[in-house]
């Protein structure tokens, strides 16, 4: 379509729609979100994803001007569209710096281009959620191949996976009571994206030897936390007996007050 | 023993206090009925002095600036030692303080003890409650974090309703449109010093009143009858009473433990109980979080104002509400105290009762 | 009598509850208000000067934390906490650019710490750096 046409077409939609349908937001959620069938499905997806969540719109990752309906979808305004599959890693990579560069050195980099699967393959384009290790399925996997290696990676990545997923979750529990994780929470997230990273090499022994390695960091942060809630149930231990103390208090100048009762 | 003698002795020869001490304690007589909801004032006084304390421990590390005040509360209560048991003490005191005055007031309500001649001992006491739920409406801002930010723009913006002087009201209690530093300014001025001083007063007014027109009795039990109305001051006595000192002070202190292992329980085994999670994010005045709700104690209001499809009408509705229970020494003058002979009192009591009870749970679920 | 003695025992129990939780609270206090050591974490890193290449860095532990010192010019040193403002993780030096970047979302921070794209809300934590002969001293 000639920048014109579009330009205009857009006008038309944003003009003709009536306001209380719209989205509030960008330009783009307010002209696609008020669109059905392809057009419109982005948003739709993009609802509930872990950019909407984030705050990354559809600016953040397909250019283009936000405020103004008319250089939306300009080049000028640095608007690149769809990208093409082979440039789909760079596009993604563009943010997700580490991944890009371990994806490209791995197999599945390799056979970018020739069948093999970009970051959408995986992740999808716009419903993007927070990586999980159920990503690696048999389902998904063997779409271009048999099960054996992926399996295998699975199983090395799956330990790990389950204790920083627990100790993210301690970590939220600490500080629904109080207690400042800020750093902790940081050297976890760090920890979890490399590991994450680790996956996209899709080399088994790497990935072996590399688990080893983030397993010893993943010890030295629970000892941290573990350090925390032995402390807190040090004060429980404490508490209770400051609770046992005043009841048994209680009780005895109950019974001093019915003594004297008793005599008068 | 010998040591104690001599100092009671020195005290003696120069301001009297054996016979002080003897007044009020020993010889303090208490009516022989006396029931153990008359030990509420001495809990209260033991919270009181624990939210003092607590409180002059925070203001040693808090800072009342928005930039710094959450982080020097966080400050407080992971890196301070013992931070976080004077912050608690201090938060979760002050939700039971508020429960202990609802029982020592709804106590003084039944047992009719409001009326004549306690009619001032009564409006020092309502006043000391309004003065302290100012108190916790004021410290809630403190910690400036999501949940005092914005449960400060919900509960001043209540008076915008007003007609005429609403807006004005509104802007003078934030110190501008927004809350922001300002408001913190004047919240802080007025939970560290401005009404503690009047509450201090009030206080020492009150016990006053207590002490000099006497201890009210029970209305109940069968050789109980209402006084004459007194034409002339007179202190009640109770002849054949139980000593105020050892007898009562020994209920007042298994009472008063009580209450402290209760607070302990919280505090050490649901420390979570009065903190919900947006009271550990930081104040943000563009992200409003999603269920904003006062504390328990202010649910009957929150609830009222939503009930009335008129802001003002419901405004209204809770200020004559209030202020009906200020004066009701003055409107209700009868003399008959006994629960047993006032139906209609006793029906009004409990449907207040079920209807603030009430109100609460539905501003809870709504 | 019986009543006398029995009450007096019952007295001096409460006594002692009463003084052991007035000793249990006195502590705390005395803990709180007492002004804290100035422990080790207060300690100064010093790194020698020639292990961070002019236009380069170099990436240590500071006080226990991640920190890194640059040399973004002959002679001119700063230091910050290497932890990105954005969530937590740890940035890496571009000595080609001249410029930090953040692995996990891009994040990208000039040789001065401050934010010249990508996610990060604020500048990167600095520390305070001072040359001492051969030795730069963080903190």
């Amino acid at each position: 379509m000639k920048p014109a046409t579009a330009t205009i077409t857009l006008l038309l939609l944003v003009l003709l729609v009536p306001s209380a349908a719209l989205p509030s937001g960008t330009v783009c959620l307010q002209c696609h979100g008020a669109q059905t069938g392809s057009l419109g499905e982005p948003v739709t997806l993009w609802k509930g994803s872990v950019h909407e969540a984030n705050s990354v719109s559809c600016h953040g990752c397909h250019g283009g001007d936000p405020t103004d309906v008319a250089m939306a979808m300009s080049p000028e305004r640095g608007f690149i569209g769809v990208p093409k599959e082979s440039d789909i890693p760079d596009f993604c990579g563009r943010c997700h710096v580490g991944v890009r560069e371990d994806y490209l050195e791995s197999a599945h980099g390799r056979a970018l281009g020739s069948g093999g699967p970009t970051c959408v393959t995986c992740h999808g384009s716009h419903r993007v959620v927070t990586a999980t290790i159920e990503l690696i399925n048999r389902r998904d996997c063997t779409r271009c191949h048999e099960y054996g290696r992926a399996e295998e990676i699975k199983s090395a990545l799956a330990a790990t996976d389950g204790s920083i997923a627990t100790l993210e979750r301690t970590l939220a529990d600490l500080r629904r009571i109080g207690v400042t994780t800020k750093e902790t929470d940081g050297e976890l997230f760090d920890l979890r994206n490399r590991f994450h990273r680790l996956f996209h090499s899709v080399d088994v022994d790497k990935v072996r030897a590399g688990t080893a390695a983030f397993r010893q960091e993943l010890d030295r942060i629970k000892g941290r936390v573990d350090a925390i809630q032995l402390e807190l149930n040090h004060r429980k231990l404490w508490g209770g007996a400051v609770v046992v103390l005043l009841l048994l208090g209680a009780v005895l100048a109950l019974l001093i007050y019915r003594s004297y009762r008793r005599e008068r | 023993m010998e040591l104690k003698k001599r100092i009671l002795d020195f005290l003696d020869l120069r301001l009297g206090v054996r016979d002080l001490l003897a007044r009020n304690l020993t010889e303090y007589l208490l009516p022989r009925n006396i029931n153990v909801w008359y030990t509420l004032g001495a809990v209260l006084l033991t919270l009181f002095a624990i939210q003092f304390i607590t409180g002059i421990l925070l203001l040693v590390y808090y800072d009342p600036n928005t930039e710094h005040a959450f982080a020097s509360v966080q400050r407080i209560v992971n890196e301070v030692p013992f931070g976080w048991l004077v912050r608690n003490l201090h938060a979760v005191g002050a939700n039971f303080i508020v429960l202990a005055l609802l029982l020592h007031m709804l106590s003084v309500l039944f047992m009719n003890s409001y009326k004549s001649p306690r009619e001032l001992t009564w409006v020092a006491g309502f006043l000391i409650l309004l003065l302290s739920l100012g108190m916790c409406l004021t410290g809630y801002l403190l910690p400036w974090s999501q949940l005092s930010f914005w449960a400060t723009t919900v509960a001043t913006k209540s008076p915008d309703e007003i007609p005429l002087i609403g807006d004005a009201v509104v802007r003078f209690l934030r110190g501008g449109a927004q809350v922001g530093q300002p408001t913190l300014g004047r919240f802080f001025a007025l939970h560290v010093m401005g009404f503690p001083f009047v509450f201090g007063l009030l206080v020492a007014f009150h016990l006053f009143c207590v002490r000099r027109t006497g201890i009210s009795r029970p209305p109940f039990g069968p050789g109980y009858e209402p006084p004459e109305p007194p034409r002339t001051f007179h202190h009640e006595e109770h002849p054949g009473g139980i000593p105020f000192f050892p007898h009562y002070v020994a209920k007042d202190i298994a009472v008063i433990f009580l209450f402290l292992a209760l607070l302990a329980s919280v505090i050490f085994f649901v420390p979570g109980l009065f903190f919900p999670p947006a009271a550990f994010e930081p104040a943000d005045p563009f992200v409003t979080p999603q269920r904003i709700k006062p504390e328990w104690y202010f649910l009957w209001a929150y609830q009222t104002l939503r009930i009335f499809p008129n802001e003002f009408l419901g405004l209204a509705v809770q200020g004559a509400a209030v202020t009906f229970l200020l004066l009701l020494p003055f409107i209700d003058r009868s003399r008959e105290r006994r629960p047993s002979r006032r139906p209609v009192f006793v029906t009004c009591f409990f449907l207040g009762l079920m209807a603030f009870i009430g109100l609460s749970i539905w501003g809870h679920f709504s | 009598m019986v009543n006398f003695d029995r009450r007096r025992f019952l007295g001096l129990g409460l006594g002692a509850i009463t003084a052991t939780l007035a000793a249990a609270a006195l502590w705390p206090v005395w803990r709180y208000l007492a002004p804290g050591e100035e422990s080790g974490a207060r300690e100064k890193t010093a790194v020698p000067r020639e292990r961070v290449p002019v236009g380069g860095a170099l990436f240590i532990q500071h006080q226990g934390h991640p920190s890194v010192l640059v040399q973004y010019a002959p002679g001119e040193f700063l230091a910050f906490s290497a932890i990105c403002t954005h969530l937590g993780c740890i940035i890496q030096w571009h000595a080609d650019k001249s410029e930090f970047l953040c692995p996990c979302h891009g994040g990208r921070f000039s040789a001065q710490g401050k934010v010249l794209g990508g996610p990060p809300p604020r500048p990167l934590d600095p520390i305070t750096v001072t040359l001492d002969g051969d030795r730069v001293l963080l903190g």
